[in-house]
C-alpha cells in the first residue's frame, strides 16, 4: 500500500544552554544533524531527499544566511531551502514536500545561537514599525509589548497573575527531568511572583531566558517510515499569522486557534480536549501558555489559569503540559522553540523521555510563536497510531 | 580537536567580533503615512481610515483593509480623538539595555470608541500607580513649531481632567 503519510523517523538534539562559547553555530548543527541521522540509520549524502533550515538573518548575523547551511547537514548540491520563519513552519513545507510526492525523505533543521548576537534588544526593536511603532520604544525594552498583551489576556479571561506565576514555577521544575534543559530550577509561585515587575503585569521569572541549542528531525513518508520501529505520524499541522499592527490584534491568540484549526482539520480531530493527550505550546511568557492552551481549545476561554492552579496541567494532572519544561525552563530557542515542542512531542509518543516519560501519551499537540513582537504561530499534531 | 575537546571557559574560544551593517535605512511613511503625518503636523488631528464594509476604523489611517482587502481612499478618511481610553497598558520599568528606568514609562493602547483598532502611544502627567483601563485620556500635541510630522508629535495622552 502506497500512501503520503509523513512520519518522523529520525531526532537529533543539543543541549539547550545559555552559552555555547566551545562550538560554532554550523559545529552545533552538524551534532544535532549526525545525531539524527544516526537515529533513522541513514546517510544524508544518499538517503535524504531535501533539507530545510529554519533561521532569520538577523538572529545570524548574516545577510542570505540560507547560502552557509548545506555543508554541516550534508546537504551540499542537493536540493536545501530556508524557511524564514519557526521551526515548525519548517516542519510544515517539509510535510508538503512529501505528501506532495516530491520528496520521500526531508531533514528539517532549526538552531539558535543567539548568546553571540551582542545587541539581541536593538533587533527586537528592528522588528517593530519603524514609523508608527519604533519610535515610541527608544527607551523601552521591546518585552514590554508582552506586558501590554498580558495585561489584555487577563482582563478579557479574568486570568490572574498568581495563575500566571504557578505556570512558570511548574515548567522550571519540569525541567529537572529533562536533561538537555538549560534553566530548571526549584522555585515556587510566590518566587515568581516576589521577582519583581519588569513590563507590569509581567514579572521578571515569567520571562523565558535566552539559550543556544540545535534539533534536527527527519520526515518521512508512510512507505518509508513504516520500515522503522518507532514512526511518530504528523497528523496534521497549520500556521497563521495575524496583524502586523500590535494594537489591532485581539488578547486571545488568534493565529494560534486559526493554525490550530487548519491542524485538527488535517489529523481529523473534532474534539481537542478529548483527543489530545498532553501539549508542548508557546510559554516564551508564562501567560502566553495559557493563552495559548485557550487557543488551541484544550482549555475553555479563562479557564486554562484555573487548571494551572489546580496542578492539571502537571505530569500528573489530566492535561500535562510542557513537561519538557518548556522555554521557561529550557531556555528560548528563537526560531527552534517550535522543533523543541514537536521534539518533546515525538520523545513522548517514542516512549523515550525518561524520567518525564508520561503514561498513555498517544496524541500529542507541538504549538509555536515568534514572539514579540510578532502574530504568527504555528500547530502540529502528531500520533504513535497503535 | 573534536566534540571531547570543548572550551571550558568563554573568554577562551576564538571569535571575531563582527557588526550588520544594516544601520541607514529610508522607512517610507507611504500615501496612507504622508497623509496621517501633514494632518498631525499641519492640523493637529488624528487622522484614520474607516471600511465601511468590515465597520472598522484604522488608526492610524490606512490604504487598504486588513479584513476584507478593500482599498480605503480620502471618503474613507475619520478624525478620531482627541479623547480615547485606555484599553491596555503596561508600566515600562527596564531600559533596552536592561537597566532599570529611575521612573517607569507607561505605554499603553489608546481605543477611540468600540469599532476602531487600537493606537500604540504613551502616557503622561499620570502617576503609574493611578492608571487604568478603561481611563479616559487625551491626546498631548507637541507646539506645532516642534512638530515634524512623526509619531512622537503627539507628546503623550494624558488623563481627562473631570
Ligand atoms: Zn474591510
Amino acid at each position: 500500500m502506497s500512501n503520503r503519510d509523513v512520519a518522523v523517523i529520525g531526532v537529533g538534539y543539543t543541549t539547550f544552554q545559555a552559552l555555547t562559547p566551545d562550538v560554532n553555530w554550523k559545529e552545533m548543527m552538524f551534532e544535532a544533524a549526525s545525531e539524527a541521522y544516526e537515529d533513522a540509520g541513514l546517510d544524508p549524502r544518499k538517503d535524504v531527499d531535501s533539507f530545510i533550515t529554519c533561521a532569520e538573518d538577523f538572529w545570524e548575523g548574516f545577510s542570505i544566511f540560507d547560502e552557509f547551511t548545506p555543508d554541516q547537514l550534508g546537504a551540499v548540491l542537493r536540493p536545501m531551502h530556508t524557511v524564514s520563519g519557526d521551526g515548525l513552519q519548517g516542519l510544515a513545507s517539509a510535510y508538503m514536500l512529501i505528501r506532495s510526492g516530491l520528496c520521500d525523505i526531508v531533514a528539517v533543521e532549526a538552531h539558535s545561537k543567539i548568546s553571540e548576537l551582542l545587541t539581541f534588544e536593538g533587533v527586537v526593536k528592528l522588528s517593530f514599525d519603524p514609523v508608527y511603532e519604533a519610535p515610541l520604544f527608544e527607551t523601552a525594552h521591546p518585552y514590554a509589548a508582552a506586558g501590554l498583551e498580558m495585561r489584555s489576556y487577563l482582563e478579557a479571561s479574568g486570568t490572574t497573575e498568581e495563575q500566571c506565576a504557578a505556570v512558570a514555577a511548574q515548567h522550571k521544575r519540569n525541567a529537572f527531568s529533562n536533561p538537555i534543559a538549560g534553566f530548571a530550577a526549584r522555585i515556587e509561585t510566590d518566587d515568581v511572583l516576589d521577582s519583581g515587575y519588569l513590563f507590569d503585569p509581567l514579572k521578571k521569572l515569567e520571562i523565558a531566558p535566552r539559550a543556544d541549542g540545535s534539533i534536527v528531525i527527519v520526515l518521512a513518508s508512510g512507505d518509508v517510515a513504516r520500515r522503522y520501529a518507532k514512526p511518530v505520524y504528523l497528523e496534521g499541522i497549520g500556521w497563521s499569522s495575524d496583524s502586523p499592527w500590535i494594537a489591532s490584534r485581539g488578547s486571545d491568540a488568534p493565529y494560534a486557534a486559526r493554525a490550530a484549526e487548519q491542524a485538527y482539520r488535517k489529523a481529523s480531530i473534532a474534539n481537542p480536549q478529548k483527543e489530545i493527550d498532553f501539549a508542548e505550546v508557546d510559554d516564551q511568557f508564562a501567560f502566553k501558555t495559557l493563552q495559548h492552551l485557550e487557543a488551541l481549545g484544550l482549555a475553555r476561554p479563562g479557564e486554562a489559569g484555573h487548571l494551572a492552579e489546580e496542578g492539571a496541567l502537571g505530569r500528573n494532572g489530566h492535561l500535562p503540559v510542557n513537561v519538557s519544561g518548556g522555554s521557561l525552563g529550557c531556555g528560548h530557542l528563537m526560531e527552534a522553540s517550535g522543533l523543541a515542542k514537536a521534539l518533546e512531542v515525538t520523545l513522548q509518543l517514542r516512549g523515550e523521555a525518561g524520567k518525564r516519560q508520561l503514561s498513555n501519551a498517544r496524541v500529542g499537540v507541538a504549538q509555536s510563536w515568534r514572539g514579540v513582537p510578532h502574530g504568527t504561530g504555528a500547530v502540529a499534531v502528531f500520533s504513535r497510531r497503535d | 580537536m573534536g566534540f571531547t575537546d570543548r572550551f571550558q571557559k568563554t573568554t577562551e574560544p576564538r571569535h571575531r567580533l563582527g557588526a550588520m551593517e544594516a544601520d541607514h535605512y529610508i522607512y517610507s511613511a507611504g500615501i496612507a503615512g504622508e497623509k496621517f503625518f501633514t494632518a498631525l503636523r499641519d492640523r493637529g488631528i488624528i487622522l484614520a481610515s474607516h471600511c465601511k464594509a468590515c465597520a472598522i476604523t484604522y488608526v492610524p489611517s490606512r490604504l487598504f483593509c486588513e479584513r476584507c482587502f478593500a482599498e480605503l481612499t480620502d471618503s474613507d478618511d475619520r478624525e478620531v480623538g482627541p479623547e480615547g481610553e485606555v484599553a491596555t497598558f503596561t508600566l515600562v520599568r527596564q531600559d533596552s539595555a536592561g537597566n532599570a528606568l529611575p521612573e517607569p514609562e507607561i505605554l499603553a493602547v489608546i481605543r477611540f470608541g468600540h469599532e476602531t483598532t487600537g493606537f500604540l502611544h504613551k502616557l503622561g502627567e499620570v502617576s503609574p500607580e493611578k492608571v487604568e483601563t478603561g481611563m479616559k485620556v487625551e491626546a498631548v500635541l507637541k507646539p506645532q513649531e516642534e512638530r515634524e510630522a512623526r509619531i512622537t508629535d503627539i507628546a503623550y495622552f494624558r488623563p481627562v481632567k473631570k
